[in-house]
């Protein structure tokens, strides 16, 4: 019986060998088509397995980073600063991401091919794989001053701080924003939990009114009125009718000045005159600016307003909704659309734009978020050049604006001389914005700023939109001094690098 | 036995006393001392993995180590005593690879009870309860305690050969049990499978140990009979067909068995007996005829079940296309066919890969995901977290095992022993390629239990029964022959048990 026992046992021999091939094929060879499968809950949680990369502001403070905690999820992610830079760092759930998070994910994962030949040096030597840093430009002290302002409001609004020279955006700050920690959260009740409550709360924390939600310019589209003006015929000092209400052609409708004011340098007291155009643009006359725009026409102020980047989708990387100046033609509205009213909406970061486009002498800059990418090896592996997004205006014509700009804060009369108090000597050139909203415009004005800083030698641009602000000067005007004075202050801090 | 001396094993020494050999015999020795060591280290792997668990869970070694730690190793040490006083010269092997084994399997029970309970990552698994991993230790007991009855009854394996035809009885009521018992005792829930005997909360499934009487009756009816079943009768084909009257009670038995079994929905075990049964007989007629009537019994069997029993088709059906939408989220609207989805077998085969080479480590995977994945299916959570590496030791333990006990029964003189011990280690051997080869996709899919290493009492305290019986035999085997001293010629001193 030796012998059949023996060939028994090659059978069984046989039999282990098939077993242990195929675990071999199963484990060795089959586990990244395992992986793959779209059922696979397994691989959800892998992505957690590795430590993700940080995300650190221009003066890196980190905003995002991951941290290690028992379980099946090695890492958690963070967010130290929570809700001042949530609309700029998204967040990072098990289900989906957003903001530089899903931006730079691949980056941020480790997972990008510009990574490869580092992660295989790590699998050989046995190290974990680890996600790149990514290096925004926002500015700390900018950012927080930025969210605190609009937090102080009460009210729903963005703000938006770049520097002119390069694009960079310093600040980009919502509110009313969201704690990403909430929803970085690996338990999937408590996940689930936050984001119902995020969705469902009727001040969408989540969405990013800095880039994505539009608002009337109100009067901060003078600027570009103002500068498709100096561009045609037209100077600062040129004189125009300024009459107390607007007949327009065709309609019954009368454009009116904010709250009925006349239009009255002193040259004007029947208000059947005219006044200069920077007087107008000091006080934000509507009459001068309408009629204004009724001569040089809707297509004028459509390429003027194309030419500061209204008009076209952004990627910051952050998709960026467009700000609409749509054709228009009939008087009456080119009147409306010339005072930033009709169908003109814009972003917070359109606004900042307008100012970065008259500050950096004509030349717009492509505004960027992402500073530099840094290896885990601390190599550069991407770094942003600044470049030009488009021409505004002539360098003569900026110059011209930049005048009117600058009168708006330091005369007397301008519109937001009320912030000079908040600046501390820092002179800045703006522009203000009452914005009327809401059907047959019932809703409370939206209050609006653009601007930059310091006047001689532009270092930031600021745009802001206070929702149901009120005046501009009232609301946003602070908002943007705040940011303004934080960011100078640090440029001129030791501290700075 | 000329063939014994190339197996160059201390068992052979103590048979292949050939009286032509002049050389001087080596004394026999029992090796329960390097038992003892290879014993305590196994008792280590099991508490360090024990302790793994704890860590790789929630960061704390498990408050039960002391306790369940320690009376695993006094349980393990019992059985070693035992074997010390009543089988001296048995194989030292079989001990700590069975006691590895169980430990190993009480080790996953635990990790998998702590799933989502007591705050550890994961979800609790909703078929086990918090005290599982108690009543397998108890289990394990039992187990022990029926090892020692085994080998304390059972002193000569010949002593069984009397009741060859009583066991054989017991052995098919055994089987037959849970058929004739109504659903409401004999199904196992969720399985569809009636082959257990549940009482007030407490089940056992017969068939284990009715596997075990019938292997011994298979033994003893063919050792009686295999002179007469190797006679040719007719001859078909060129194949020399046995008498149909030596072939009766057998084929009785078998056809029984297969009956009662597919009655059950229980394929696997079907199989199982099959194989058991026919493997055995070739050893005892040593008729390679007897092989390839079994073989194609068997597949004529498999394929017409396939095209008449929907069920065993689905099983089919999966095994092609474990990762088909249609099967892995069975659907419930086909009435026809009953719902056997993949979605098992397809969380066992993501498990797999998620381990990969090294495995996620004990208590960092998630086996959870897993249906039933603490009994069919257990292969896979050791898969998981121990990886390939873990997953090709365990195989190789049962393969040493298989082999030990090829070993006995070469070595043993008695042909029932022989058969016995033949029998029953290829049992073990397709047991582990019919349940590892179905989790990991290599042959369709039909449950069995894993022995020692699937929670469930019958099987572990079958298994250990079973180990029991190969040390009996292999004590048989290694029992130094009663050894003539010359002592100048004058006297003769026989010793002996």
């Amino acid at each position: 019986m030796n012998r059949a026992l023996r060939r028994v046992s090659l059978a069984c021999l046989a039999m282990f060998l098939l077993l242990l091939v195929n675990v071999n094929y199963v484990q060795g060879f089959e586990a990244g088509k395992l992986a793959d499968y779209p059922g696979n809950g397994r691989t959800f949680a892998q992505q957690y397995q590795y430590q993700r990369g940080s995300i650190i502001t221009s003066d890196n403070v980190p905003i995002a980073a991951s941290k290690h905690v028992p379980g099946i999820y090695s890492f958690q992610r963070y967010y130290p600063e929570g809700a001042t830079y949530a609309p700029v760092t998204g967040y990072d759930t098990p289900y989906s991401k957003t903001g530089i998070e899903q931006a730079e994910d691949k980056l941020l994962a480790g997972t990008d091919p510009r990574l490869a030949v580092r992660n295989l040096i790590d699998l050989v030597t046995g190290k974990p794989r680890k996600g790149a840093t990514v290096q925004l430009t926002v500015n700390s002290a900018a950012q927080k001053a930025a969210y605190q302002a609009l937090k102080a409001t009460g009210l729903p609004g963005g703000a938006v701080a770049i520097d002119p020279k390069t694009g960079a955006i310093l600040a980009l700050a919502s509110y009313p924003s969201f704690n990403p920690n909430k929803l970085a959260t690996l338990n999937g009740n408590a996940l689930n939990k936050a984001d119902q409550r995020y969705l469902n709360s009727p001040q969408q924390p989540l969405l990013n009114r800095a880039i994505n939600e539009t608002f009337p310019p109100g009067s901060t589209f003078k600027v570009v009125t103002s500068s498709a003006a100096f561009s045609s015929k037209y100077t600062p000092d040129s004189r125009f009718y300024a009459p107390t209400n607007l007949k327009l052609p065709g309609t019954t409708h009368q454009l009116i000045n904010y709250d009925h004011s006349p239009c009255n340098d002193g040259s004007n007291p029947t208000g059947n005159g005219t006044v200069p155009l920077i007087y107008a643009f000091t006080v934000s006359c509507n009459t001068v600016f309408g009629g204004l725009g009724m001569k040089l026409g809707g297509s004028a102020l459509r390429q003027q307003a194309n030419a500061f980047g209204m008009n076209q989708e952004l990627t910051i990387p952050l998709k960026v909704s467009a700000s609409q100046y749509p054709p228009v033609s009939n008087p009456d509205y080119t009147a409306y659309s010339a005072i930033g009213q009709y169908s003109d909406t814009v972003t917070p970061l359109q606004e900042a734009m307008f100012a970065a486009g008259i500050a950096n002498h004509g030349t717009l800059m492509r505004p960027y978020l992402v500073q530099k990418v840094i290896a885990p090896n601390l190599s550069t592996l991407v770094i942003t050049k600044p470049s030009e997004l488009s021409h505004t205006v002539s360098p003569a014509v900026a110059a011209q604006v930049s005048r009117m700009m600058a009168d708006v804060v330091a005369q007397p009369y301008g519109t937001a001389h009320s912030m000079v108090a908040n600046l501390g000597g820092i002179t800045v050139a703006g522009k203000t914005g009452t914005a009327q909203n809401g059907a047959n415009n019932t809703g409370l004005d939206d209050a609006v700023f653009t601007g930059f800083a310091p006047v001689a030698n532009p270092q930031i641009a600021v745009g802001v939109v206070v929702k149901g602000g009120g005046l501009g000067a009232d609301a946003s005007a602070p908002v943007a001094a705040a940011i303004i004075k934080a960011y100078i202050n640090y440029l001129n801090s030791p501290a700075k690098r | 036995m000329s063939a014994l001396g190339a197996m160059g094993d201390g068992a052979g020494t103590a048979t292949a006393t050939s009286p032509g050999l002049a050389r001087a015999v080596p004394l026999p020795r029992g090796r329960r001392g390097a038992e003892l060591i290879m014993l305590a280290f196994a008792i280590c792997v099991v508490l360090f993995a024990y302790a793994s668990v704890g860590l790789g869970l929630n960061g704390h070694v498990p408050t039960g180590l002391a306790t369940y730690g320690v009376l695993f190793a006094l349980l393990m040490l019992a059985a070693h005593l035992a074997i010390r006083k009543l089988a001296p010269w048995a194989d030292p092997l079989l001990l700590p690879l069975a006691a590895l084994l169980n430990g190993l399997g009480l080790v996953m029970i635990y990790r998998l009870q702590e799933a989502g309970r007591n705050g550890n990552p994961g979800n609790a698994i909703s078929t086990m309860s918090a005290s599982t991993t108690t009543f397998q230790l108890v289990w394990s007991t039992i187990g022990v305690v029926a090892f020692v009855a085994v080998l304390l009854v059972v002193r000569e394996p010949r002593m069984l050969q009397r009741y060859t035809y009583t066991l054989g009885v017991i052995g098919l009521a055994l089987v037959a049990l849970p058929a004739l018992l109504p659903s409401s005792i004999s199904a196992v829930p969720g399985t569809g499978a009636k082959i257990q005997v549940a009482l007030g909360g407490f089940s056992i499934q017969p068939e284990e140990f009715g596997k075990l009487a019938l292997a011994v009756f298979f033994a003893g009816y063919l050792v009686a009979k295999r002179d007469v079943l190797s006679l040719a009768g007719r001859h078909v084909l060129g194949i020399a067909l046995p008498r149909a009257r030596d072939m009766g009670p057998v084929l009785i038995a078998w056809a029984a068995s297969l009956l009662v079994l597919i009655f059950e929905s229980d394929i696997g075990t079907s199989a199982l007996f099959f194989g058991m049964f026919l493997i055995m007989l070739y050893v005892a007629t040593q008729r390679t005829s007897w092989l390839l009537i079994g073989t194609s019994l068997f597949l004529a069997g498999a394929f017409l079940a396939s095209k008449l029993v929907s069920h065993v088709g689905l099983r089919f059906n999966i095994w092609l296309h474990p990762f088909t939408y249609a099967n892995v989220f069975c659907n419930t609207a086909s009435v026809h066919v009953p719902c056997v989805p993949s979605y098992q077998l397809a969380q066992g085969m993501y498990g797999l890969g998620f381990g990969g080479i090294l495995g996620t480590g004990l208590g960092h995977g998630q086996p959870y995901l897993t249906p039933l994945v603490q009994s069919d299916f257990i292969i896979t959570a050791f898969g998981e977290e121990l990886g390939l590496t873990g997953l090709m030791a365990l195989l190789l333990i049962y393969g040493l095992i298989v082999e030990r006990g090829m070993r006995a029964a070469v070595a043993v003189r008695d042909p029932f022993a022989k058969l016995l011990a033949g029998g029953l280690s290829f049992t073990i051997a397709l047991q582990v390629f019919v349940i590892v080869g179905g989790v990991t996709q290599l042959i369709p899919l039909t449950g069995i239990t894993t022995p020692f290493l699937s929670q469930g009492g019958s099987s572990l305290v079958a298994s250990w029964m079973v180990i029991a019986v190969l040390m009996r035999i292999s004590d048989t085997a290694r029992r130094p022959a009663p050894q003539p001293i010359q002592d100048e010629g004058m006297t003769q001193v026989v010793r002996g048990i």
